[in-house]
């Protein structure tokens, strides 16, 4: 049984943020949890999945974040208890959403986390979602530790009950995918019957009124957040500089403050609640010093809207100077770490401070970046996707025209590395690739010569793509769509989706056949298996002649860590080294050079290939691109 | 056991896929149930894809540290990979900091591809050595091989970490964390791992 | 001569539009690659030195040493190479000549060497329905005529040659254009070959030539020009009429003078100094004014061979070359040498350029050719 499941108040035990937050949630009675996997969010709603059973809570994996937030909100709405959790992206999938549902409000707890990825460690951009609190007026809670956002997570329940408004918890990679100590709370029993008030209908309008409405509701918020034990202040009464931060920021400046002998001068004041600001509790400690270092990630959000705020009670505060971003003091982009605060303190302050010798510094810094060689982020041994762009590849070189891979979001975003042959030109939001072919796929008529294609992932389909091939279907765009079907949501962590046939709860689920969606939307639909380099090579060139409507080629095979965990390979591959070339004309080192699956591994000295038995997921496809025959594979 | 130092920062280090996170759970969880306070710090997501991984350990009996330790702060470091433990001493290294390292190489891509050269293991090591207290080395990928995987390799490190008695790490915490941790059928050869990790270490040269 | 790479042949031929599509680079390795009538590159390699440049005939020809290694004499011969007999020639049966559609003597020559065991393999051109060419190996002396007829369109014939496969014991014959026979003669003294193959070919039937071309600026050309009719016959008419002439699939007869289709010639025949192949061991061409025999230049001693035992079998017949059309050759193949100097001199190329002659032999040509008609 697992820990996130047990009913056992008191216990202790080392949980994830994500845990910690899912965690929160069952305690404060939550029934219904929906999510669309994206880092760092995913184990929120994936823990959940694994108790949903046992635990008679109702988990999904949705297509998208707006519906899933939908989902989530039509259990508040019967007067039941719902949770959704998004990366910084998928708050803009369901800000639309967002935006009608401050106005009409909620019922049963509704609980929005958002976990922002600062220095996009595994994202497309990077976003401070807080903004979004500010914009749709409702509360924001910032947690700092692992505990506090259990804590925030079952009070959030209950504010949003209190208010009638959804409740956003913002948290951030060194939050969700750290692990720290927690204790137990309590599981309740009874819950509520879900029943929707026919009644009374839930909608924006008169628009006028609930904007006002909201309104109170967020002042009758401020008031509640000025008793609130998520917000401390630690430190002296008078402090030379006081410190405003949230989120793991607290960490950071008490670790810099001790390391640095500096308690006894500055004085920090921790903000849990985030916004609305408690005002009263800033007057307090705003007091204490005239300057002030604000220490958040990612957007001056705290530093703005605190100045705001001081501007307001000028005559109370005083004049003040602040340090944070716009001073420079902190770096305005990127994630914070316990060492850019320290610096920024120490200059402040003029502390002389040496976490190490400067010399010892400088000789492992040296010896790093001469002896440890970069880690490019390529394809995993096996995986369909170096097969498919191989064939990309191969078959635009041969097309000739300078063909242009429009691309979206997954594991084959890879595809823009030398991982993926440099193949792919374009990345934004998801589904943007299809949404861009439609574009270019227009402008034939201008003089573009250059044939159109766009890669898309299976759960990048089900998420995004739909209605842009409506769109292509009814303008008639021209462009070839490779759908990249590898039977899972491989870079969150293996999720589920409409094309697997299990739910979240792991239950067979039917399965949404993208073939035939793809053919009722009127495009030409072939399906291949990338691993057949040649076949899918020659299909792309082909369907590239094709200047008419839209063509769908799926390319479907399984990812290679999902595949391995059943069955250790499909061949037993070797390399011939009487056979192999290395590096001599007529081939050039053609598998570890520029195939560079990490399998394949060169001798430096005769540039001959050798199966690196500890990684190859035996696939096969190196064998078929060998140009002496001088891979072999054998089926097992 | 009090710790040598409060926090004690440990800093495991590997290749995305050698199961880095799976093992400072473990470690965290046999450190939790005897009571410290310990908090971990991940880096994954994209680094899945073959990129270096971090996970920071601090271990404390008075408070909750940060997930991310500061500049020259680490006391140990459990390198799954040689140069990535080479590679975390840039920022958290010391001159007081020990070193458990697995010596089998994970070639980045580029030395795969030719196109930059895996520096000779002997020179890391050299380097590490000059860097750091002491150093203990063991090829844990390859006794991961004979046990039939080399995912392994990962717990037979914490096993060889026990052995160094630098922490309450023993054999009967580890099992009761991998019972947590992971599904039944999977206890007997992560304990043969653990155990073989554990008699590595004890038959290294004092 | 110093050996380069690929990425000097992407520079000095490729990129400068002198590729004559020869196919001697193909199938050597996993990066050059025919497609539709077009050489794509699918990678970049990196090698300082490499076969593709080395065997490329458009890479630093030194002609003197090519031809000590063929002939073992020096290159004086400027007119049309050096040569044992010319000599007109059929193949003797009719039912034959009606095959082939010509005279026949390339099939027939080749049939005949495939059945005496002179050879066990022969590299022919072949063209799929859509007129694009490429190589064939034929191995069985009845398929000889499914590679019959002329092509006009440049054909990587020796991108099959390359590719194989061949048994280590199997001898070769080879019917190729001049650039073709000029790529297998440096294959043979190149350092860099890898095995015995060019050895083994002991047998090179060369073409006449003046030019060849590209095959989809000109197929889709045609195409529209005919309106998009099927297109089953391509026939280009001797001097004075100079027309193309197509027959599409309602057996209609279209005439499109020669004009029309210049712009699809390769501009890499225009520094060709060689109409007559003057590197095989046989030679053959039309005879102008004189249709169903073609002219046979017999150059080496196996060339010799062959045709003596072949006319001995009564596979070929000959007749002697009237003299006014022996000398038309004569001049119109040091006139092409001429225009290709003349060219290359223009580009700049003359001194530094793909073919290496001593300034003797330059002023000869120049000197020497006589425009057509003075």
């Amino acid at each position: 049984m697992s820990i996130l499941s047990k009913d056992s108040p008191g216990k202790k035990a080392l949980f994830m943020g994500n845990e910690a937050i899912a965690r929160g949630a069952i305690e404060a009675g939550v029934q219904v949890c929906a999510a669309y996997p994206g880092n760092p969010s995913s184990e929120i709603i994936g823990s959940l999945s694994q108790v949903g059973e046992e635990l008679g809570i109702y988990v999904e994996w949705s297509v998208n974040e707006k519906v899933a937030l939908e989902v989530a909100t039509a259990a508040s709405f019967a007067g039941l208890r719902g949770l959704t959790a998004m990366k910084q992206n998928g708050l803009n999938v369901a800000s639309d959403f967002l935006f009608n549902l401050n106005l009409t409000g909620s019922k049963g707890g509704l609980v929005v986390v958002v976990c922002d990825d600062p220095s996009a460690l595994s994202s497309t951009n990077e976003e401070d979602s807080r903004l979004y609190a500010k914009m749709c007026d409702l509360p924001l809670l910032e947690p700092s530790t692992v505990q506090e956002a259990q804590k925030m997570t079952r009070f959030a329940f209950d504010l949003s009950e209190e208010l009638g408004l959804p409740c956003l918890i913002r948290s951030v990679t060194r939050l969700s995918h750290a692990r720290g100590n927690a204790e137990l709370g309590h599981i309740p029993k009874n819950r509520p019957h879900p029943r929707f008030d026919t009644s009374r209908p839930i909608i924006p309008q008169p628009v006028m009124e609930n904007h006002k409405a909201l309104h109170d509701k967020i002042r009758k918020c401020q008031d509640r957040f000025e008793e609130s034990a998520f917000n401390l202040y630690r430190g002296p009464e008078s402090p030379e500089l006081l410190v405003v931060t949230c989120g793991p920021g607290w960490m950071y400046v008490r670790e810099a403050l001790v390391n640095m002998g500096v308690e006894n001068r500055v004085g920090i004041v921790k903000l849990g609640t985030t916004w609305p600001l408690p005002r009263y509790f800033l007057i307090e400690h705003l007091k204490k010093a005239n300057r002030i270092l604000f220490v958040e990630e990612v957007d001056p959000f705290l530093e703005n809207n605190i100045k705001e705020f001081c501007a307001e009670r000028a005559v109370e505060l005083g004049v003040k100077t602040f340090l944070g971003k716009a001073s420079g003091n902190l770096p305005d982009i990127g994630e914070i770490n316990p060492d850019i605060v320290t610096g920024a303190i120490q200059q402040i302050l003029e502390v002389a401070y040496e976490p190490r010798s400067l010399q010892y510094a400088q000789e492992a810094a040296e010896a790093a970046s001469l002896f440890a060689p970069l880690r490019e982020l390529g394809f995993c041994a096996g995986c369909p996707h170096r097969a498919t762009y191989w064939s990309v590849k191969n078959a635009l070189a041969m097309d000739g025209r300078d063909g242009i891979v429009l691309g979206d979001i997954g594991c084959y975003t890879l595809g823009v590395r030398a991982a993926g042959f440099g193949q792919m030109k374009t990345c934004h939001a998801m589904g943007s690739g299809v949404g861009l072919a439609n574009g270019f796929g227009q402008l034939e008529r201008f003089g573009l010569n250059q044939p159109v294609l766009t890669v898309c992932g299976d759960s990048t389909f089900y998420h995004a793509a739909i209605p842009a091939l409506v769109n292509a279907r009814y303008n008639r765009s021209n462009f070839l769509m490779l759908i990249l079907d590898n039977s899972a949501t491989a870079m969150t962590g293996f999720q589920p989706h409409p094309g697997t046939g299990r739910t979240a709860m792991g239950a067979e689920a039917p399965v949404v056949d993208i073939e035939a969606l793809c053919k009722a939307l009127g495009a030409q639909v072939e399906v291949k298996n990338p691993f057949d380099v040649q076949d899918t090579t020659e299909a792309i060139c082909e369907l590239l002649q094709d200047r008419e409507g839209i063509k769908v080629l799926i390319l479907r095979q399984e990812c290679a860590l999902v595949r391995v965990k059943r069955q250790k390979a499909l061949y037993k591959v070797q390399v011939n080294q009487e056979r192999c070339f290395g590096q001599e004309c007529g081939c050039n080192r053609l598998c570890t050079r520029i195939f560079r699956c990490p399998g394949l591994v060169g001798d430096p000295v005769t540039g001959k290939a050798q199966i690196d038995e500890a990684i190859c997921t035996g696939c096969g496809t190196c064998a078929d691109i060998c140009p002496q025959s001088a891979i072999l594979k054998e089926t097992i | 056991m009090a710790l040598e130092k409060d926090p004690w920062n440990i800093i495991i280090t590997g290749v995305g896929g050698q199961g880095n996170v799976l093992a400072s759970q473990i470690l965290g969880q046999m450190l939790v149930q005897q009571g410290y306070i310990i908090t971990i710090g991940e880096t994954y997501g994209a680094s899945q894809r073959g990129g270096s991984v971090m996970s920071h350990i601090r271990v404390s009996q008075r408070d909750q540290f940060s997930p991310l330790i500061p500049e020259g702060k680490c006391d140990l470091v459990v390198g799954l990979e040689p140069v990535e433990a080479l590679r975390v001493l840039a920022n958290y290294g010391n001159p007081g900091v020990l070193m458990l390292i697995n010596t089998r190489p994970i070639y980045p891509m580029d030395v795969i591809a030719g196109n930059v050269s895996y520096p000779e293991l002997s020179v890391v090591l050299k380097k590490i050595q000059r860097l750091s207290r002491r150093v203990w080395t063991l090829n844990a990928t390859e006794i991961g091989l004979e046990l039939g995987d080399p995912i392994f390799s990962n717990i037979v490190m914490l096993g060889a970490l026990s052995a160094l008695d630098l922490l309450p790490l023993h054999r009967e915490e580890f099992q009761n964390a991998i019972q947590e941790l992971l599904p039944s059928h999977k206890l007997q050869l992560n304990m043969e791992a653990f155990d073989r990790g554990r008699k590595a270490v004890q038959e290294l040269p004092l | 001569m110093e050996n380069r790479g690929s990425q000097a042949l992407e520079s000095c031929v490729i990129q400068k539009d002198l590729c004559t599509f020869c196919g001697a680079c193909l199938s050597l390795c996993p990066y050059l690659q025919s497609w539709k009538g077009k050489l794509v590159k699918l990678d970049n390699c990196d090698l300082a030195e490499g076969r593709c440049f080395a065997y490329c005939p458009r890479t630093q020809v030194d002609l003197e040493t090519i031809h000590q290694e063929v002939f073992g004499q020096s290159y004086l011969n400027i007119e049309m190479g050096l040569f044992k007999q010319v000599k007109m020639v059929r193949a003797s049966a009719l039912s034959l000549r009606q095959k082939a559609q010509t005279a026949g003597v390339v099939s027939a020559l080749m049939e005949f060497a495939l059945k005496e065991g002179f050879i066990h393999g022969a590299v022919l051109t072949h063209r799929t329905p859509d007129h694009l060419p490429h190589g064939r190996v034929i191995r069985h002396p009845d398929e000889i005529f499914s590679c019959a007829g002329s092509s006009y369109v440049a054909s990587p014939t020796l991108q099959v040659l390359n590719q194989g496969p061949w048994e280590d014991t199997e001898r070769i014959g080879v019917v190729g254009t001049p650039c073709q026979v000029l790529a297998m003669r440096k294959m043979s003294v190149s350092s860099l070959k890898r095995t015995t193959l060019i050895d083994r070919v002991t047998l090179i039937i060369g073409l006449f030539c003046t030019w060849a071309l590209t095959y989809e600026p000109f197929m889709k050309y045609l195409k529209n020009r005919v309106n998009g009719a099927l297109i089953r016959k391509l026939d280009i008419t001797p001097p004075p009429e100079r027309l193309l002439k197509v027959i599409t699939g309602d057996d209609h007869m279209w005439d499109v003078p020669l004009d029309e289709i210049r712009p699809f010639i390769r501009t890499t025949c225009g520094i060709c100094l060689d109409m007559t192949s003057e590197l095989s061991d046989l030679s053959v061409g039309t005879v102008e004014g004189i249709q169903g025999w073609s002219t046979v230049i017999i150059r080496s001693d196996l060339g010799e061979e062959i045709m003596s035992r072949a006319e001995a079998a009564g596979i070929v017949e000959s007749q002697p070359l009237p003299e006014e059309n022996f000398k038309h050759l004569r001049e119109a193949s040091l006139l092409k040498k001429k225009r290709a100097l003349l060219t290359l001199k223009e580009r700049g190329e003359l001194e530094d350029g793909y073919i290496s002659l001593s300034h003797e032999l330059i002023g000869r040509i120049l000197s020497e050719a006589k425009e057509a008609g003075s």
